[in-house]
């Protein structure tokens, strides 16, 4: 896993980002020397407004299908203001509370649950960098994450039909090695961090049980070594995959709740 | 989500290739029937044997439609009894017709434009009958020339069908049985076997004569070089062209070989390759309407490449004489050749330079994707797998998607199984309802669903397996059967298609394998 993944792939749109911030801050650096600094004051207001502003329209990305991309032009830009959308409102987060931790059990879960829900856009945005780079440069093998079970038995059923027949060596290399392994789905959060090791670990018995094999079961050990190899390659297809499809909950899920209590915070200004 | 499934090919690789049976459980007709063929008559019984699966009887009730315009056939007709009918449908009206027929919901007129700016025309696609000035369209398939509204008639003993089922062509007109008619089908395969044998040449000089008299002049005007010659230059290059069919895989030209004549392309798709070291780089391909050889006449040189026949190829051969004499007495034709040697240098030093292009001509070539007009790949660099390119393509086709997001891989690039909109697109042949057509001058391929029965003729012929079935509850047959269904491109969306634009991390693109500047560029990416 490498850092790269945050270098911007549209780099208007970091442009603008790093100018708004830059501005933001400006703005309250100058209006906070001017004027004490306070939330519910015109300039803590502004920012809250704005922040909350970007929240909700953040928050509508999941319609982005249903409106054709508007009012965006198109998805790819839509799913840009997503993500600088929400860090920009990060920011306005910061300055509309001065800067300062909040106060109070509501003011706590407000900023916690922002903090959880950018920190967590963040992580996506590099690992939906990172995961297709690793799977689509390293793998050869390519499958839908729902279909990974069903391809990884029919491995085993292909690899029983091979031995089939096959010296009792061979028979028992594959009983004692490689059959369970073959049995299903074996995903795994370390292959995150490095799958190559494990494949090697996999591979190595092979190499040793190649030397007392003749040349026609070289082959078949061959054909079966192959099938494990796709069958290691699936199930690190899986295990990423399931790192991508497992992270958009964890960002959701807390947004939406955001989003609720937002509407009770702004609700409780305006009334009182 | 209902998801679509591959049919069952029954494992047979070879029933997924074109020029499958028209029907594969047609009876035999019997060899002394044949011999009453006049064609067949001197023909002996042991080449009649070989012949004999090639052929199928049909009868057409009057008012049958037996030929579609637009549409594509891999069968001859021969008339043996009865009068069919020969007639030109405006384009214009079927084209409205589809259009209307793919608006789901009523449209703003914005989006009606737009449908129609964003539409591409299909450049190879579709040759167009040829009108000469008094109005008269002549119809390279069939041996008739026509007028708007008229109709012409065709008697037994006559042939139809032959060169759309050769080239591929898209018929150029309704044929319409008039009568109750028979007729032998003689299918593609069944065409190129009857010209190899000795005892059918009179058969084969007949159709040969035809494509010379009917079509090759219309096929020489659409080569840019030969666009502003005279009639009395075409007629001559026209007279003395040989006509050559060549095997899959065989080769035409070897590099290094004297360059004796101009090829130009008739039908199928040619690979033309350098030697580098024990193997053959792909330089480029050459499909309808190419041509090559212009670099060894011009330049006095032998062939600076081979040429290999990727399929069934068709070429038309002017001998070298013939085609500097042209040359000589058109400075501007000379000005053309010039201009293609250069492009073509240029191609041959690009694989040179970038030896991946040539990897990518290769696997297009392997793949059958250089068929492919509008094909689908996803960059899986960038991919997140997250499935919005199948959600929006399903919200767009009432829930059920027409493609899957699984299929090849080359390199980085996913190639999924979803229809390439193929330039010959094969899978029209002996659809027994028409549901599958393509609009004239169009890219998409689409099929009817009121009129698609799930016979799956198209699911068999399509070489890719790009077309998937998917349940349908008949309200009429009252159970529910599989019906065809395939990529139209989002037909009438403004938009375009929606899995490109769904697709959030723009992984998603559409590109045209006749453009082999972008798809090299694509791929590099």
């Amino acid at each position: 896993m490498t850092w790269t993944a945050f270098r911007p792939k549209r780099t208007a749109w970091f442009r603008g980002f790093l100018i708004a911030g830059v501005v933001s801050m400006v703005i309250y650096l100058v209006a906070a020397w001017w004027a004490p600094w306070a939330p519910g004051r015109w300039g803590g207001l502004t920012f809250g407004t704005l922040a909350a502003l970007l929240f909700v329209v953040d928050a509508l990305y999941p319609f982005r299908r249903r409106w054709n991309g508007w009012p965006f032009g198109n998805i790819q830009r839509w799913l840009q203001f997503h993500i600088y959308g929400g860090g920009i409102a990060g920011i306005y987060v910061l300055i509309h509370v001065g800067f300062r931790l909040p106060n109070g059990l509501f003011g706590w879960w407000l900023f916690l649950l922002s903090f959880w829900v950018i920190v967590s856009g963040l992580a996506g945005v590099y690992l939906q960098k990172q995961i297709p780079a690793v799977l689509a440069n390293n793998l050869s093998v390519e499958a839908i994450y729902e279909r990974i079970p069903e391809l990884t038995g029919r491995l085993q059923a292909e690899a029983d039909k091979l031995l089939a027949g096959a010296p009792d060596l061979l028979q028992r290399f594959y009983s004692t090695n490689t059959r369970t392994s073959l049995a299903s789905v074996a995903p795994a959060w370390g292959y995150l961090i490095d799958f190559r090791a494990e494949r090697e670990r996999q591979m190595a018995p092979f190499k040793e049980v190649v030397t007392y094999l003749s040349e026609a079961d070289r082959l078949k050990l061959m054909d079966l070594q192959a099938i494990v190899s796709e069958k290691f390659e699936l199930d690190v297809q899986y295990s990423l995959q399931r790192v991508l499809k497992v992270w958009v909950p964890l960002h959701a899920v807390p947004a939406i709740v955001l989003m609720g209590l937002l509407v009770v915070h702004v609700t409780a200004v305006l009334l009182f | 989500m209902e998801q679509p499934h591959r049919a069952p090919h029954g494992g047979e690789a070879t029933e997924r290739k074109p020029n499958v049976p028209v029907a594969p459980g047609m009876e035999l007709v019997e060899i002394a029937r044949l011999k009453q063929y006049p064609f067949l008559k001197d023909c002996s019984d042991i080449v009649l044997k070989k012949l004999q699966p090639q052929f199928a009887e049909r009868r057409f009730e009057p008012g049958a439609t037996i030929l579609q315009l637009g549409g594509y056939s891999d069968a001859a007709y021969y008339i043996a009894s009865g009068v069919v009918g020969v007639q030109l449908t405006t384009v214009g009206a079927r084209r409205e017709a589809k259009a209307a027929e793919a608006a789901d919901a009523p449209r703003s007129m914005a989006d009606r434009i737009q449908t129609v700016l964003n539409r591409k025309p299909a450049d190879q696609a579709v040759v167009r009958p040829r009108a000469v000035a008094d109005g008269t369209v002549i119809l390279s398939d069939l041996p008739v020339d026509l007028r708007a509204d008229e109709e012409v008639l065709l008697e037994a003993g006559e042939v139809f069908g032959e060169m759309s089922a050769l080239s591929r062509y898209p018929i150029s007109a309704d044929v319409v049985a008039r009568s109750e008619v028979q007729c032998l089908l003689i299918r593609t395969a069944g065409l190129r076997l009857m010209f190899k044998q000795k005892e059918l040449a009179p058969f084969k000089k007949m159709i040969d004569d035809r494509y010379r008299a009917r079509t090759l002049s219309n096929h020489l005007r659409n080569v840019s070089l030969f666009a502003e010659l005279d009639e009395r230059a075409i007629t001559s290059l026209r007279d003395k062209a040989e006509l050559l069919s060549f095997e899959p895989g065989k080769l035409i030209v070897e590099q290094g070989a004297i360059a004796d004549a101009f090829y130009l392309v008739r039908g199928g798709f040619v690979k033309v390759a350098v030697k580098a070291g024990e193997s053959n780089a792909a330089v480029t391909y050459l499909g309808k309407g190419d041509h090559a050889g212009e670099i060894g006449l011009l330049l006095d040189e032998p062939w600076p490449f081979s040429l290999f026949a990727l399929e069934h190829v068709e070429i038309v051969k002017i001998p070298r004489a013939d085609f500097q004499a042209v040359v000589t007495q058109y400075p501007d034709v000379q000005q053309l050749l010039w201009n293609a040697t250069v492009e073509r240098l240029k191609q041959r030093g690009m694989v040179a330079r970038e030896p991946l292009t040539s990897r990518y001509l290769q696997m297009a070539m392997d793949t059958g994707l250089i068929h492919g007009e509008s094909v689908l790949l996803i960059d899986l660099t960038t991919c997140t797998r997250c499935d919005d390119c199948v959600r929006g393509c399903a919200e767009t086709h009432g829930g059920v998607p027409r493609f899957i997001r699984e299929g090849n891989k080359f390199r980085t690039w996913s190639i999924p199984t979803s229809c390439y909109q193929c330039t010959d697109p094969v899978c029209m042949i002996g659809c027994p309802t028409g549901a599958i057509t393509r609009p004239l001058g169009t890219l998409e391929v689409t099929i009817n669903k009121d009129t698609c029965i799930g016979c799956s003729n198209c699911v068999r012929r399509c070489p890719w397996g790009n077309i998937i079935e998917v349940p349908f509850a008949s309200p009429t047959l009252n159970r529910q059967i599989d019906l065809a269904t395939k990529c139209d491109l989002c037909l009438g969306r403004p938009q375009g298609p929606a899995c490109v634009q769904s697709c959030p991390h723009g992984s998603a693109v559409r590109i045209s394998f006749k453009d082999l500047a972008t798809v090299s560029r694509t791929l590099s990416q």
